[in-house]
């Protein structure tokens, strides 16, 4: 591109075609984040499950902290090499809303494992079943507007089951169809459109 | 009547910098570079033009050992190209 003068119709073209490029290159890697909460609390939910049913020692459920412990680190290091590509104001929106939803998520996690004993897997199910349906209506992408629904529907199991083993396989069950299935989507979907 | 054409949004690469940190929060130098499709000489150039009328922010950091260069739009620069649209339209009988 060229320091030349345009005539009218060439500015608003030029204008157009400008904000459609920078349109098109929003998606790839959105789904990374999905993938390394979802994978990250599907491998610690199976562990606390396989060493709480076969150990029978309570000590276990403090493993639960290990998610933010690895997730955070990773998610560093994700939005470090993101950098690179522009922000846009819906990435904005959407780390807003995942914020919120994430301290609205551990504080009652570490009160459930402190102070006093509630079915806290449900209620993590459905904040983040939650935190997904927004994220797909605004970015308008359908697979987690439902499996967020899904989740928010099904997130009653955890609440039938209580503070028990068997919760901990659902709560797994479920975060691999509120995150990880919904974050390989958008990846593959985002790498089409690149 | 026709309204004057803002002359320092009216060239090619300075409304292209313009459109796209209008659609997007914040953009890096390269991003901007490849976009454009320009050259790292001129689009600097362009940057501190707009820069200096108060239309961009630039803010000069490190990613590592690397410089990055992230430019944003001002309040005063989305006012600037409001009007030039609206001139536009006055140009083109929109």
């Amino acid at each position: 591109m060229e320091e030349k003068q345009l005539n009218e119709k060439e500015s608003l073209e030029l204008i157009t075609q400008m904000i459609r490029n920078t349109q098109q290159r929003l998606e790839k890697d959105n789904g990374i984040p999905f993938l390394i909460w979802g994978y990250t609390t599907v491998i610690v939910s199976l562990i606390v499950w396989y060493m709480l049913t076969t150990t029978g020692n309570h000590m276990w459920n403090f493993f639960w902290l290990t998610i933010p412990v690895i997730g955070l680190p990773l998610m560093f290091i994700f939005l470090k090499k993101k950098a690179k590509t522009p922000k846009t104001y819906i990435d904005k929106i959407i780390s807003y809303v995942w914020t919120v939803i994430g301290i609205s998520a551990f504080i009652p996690s570490l009160a459930s494992s402190f102070i006093y004993s509630f079915p806290i897997l449900f209620l993590v199910v459905v904040l983040i079943s939650i935190g997904t349906t927004i994220t797909g209506l605004i970015i308008k992408f359908r697979p987690l507007i439902i499996s967020g629904f899904i989740g928010m529907f099904l997130s009653v199991i955890c609440l039938i089951l209580g503070n028990t083993s068997d919760s901990i396989l659902v709560f797994a069950a479920l975060f691999l169809l509120i995150q990880v299935i919904p974050g390989h989507i958008l990846n593959w979907k985002g790498r089409k459109n690149v | 009547m026709f309204k004057e054409l803002d002359p320092l949004l009216h060239s090619e690469l300075r409304l292209a910098i313009m459109s796209i940190l209008l659609s997007i929060e914040e953009a890096d130098f390269v991003y901007l570079k490849d976009t454009t499709k320009s050259t790292s000489g001129n689009l600097s150039v362009q940057i501190d033009k707009l820069s200096e009328a108060g239309y961009v922010e630039v803010e000069r950091g490190f990613v590592g050992k690397r410089t990055r260069t992230v430019c944003k739009i001002t309040p005063v620069g989305v006012k600037a190209f409001e009007k030039y649209v609206e001139s536009l339209k006055g140009y083109l009988n929109l």
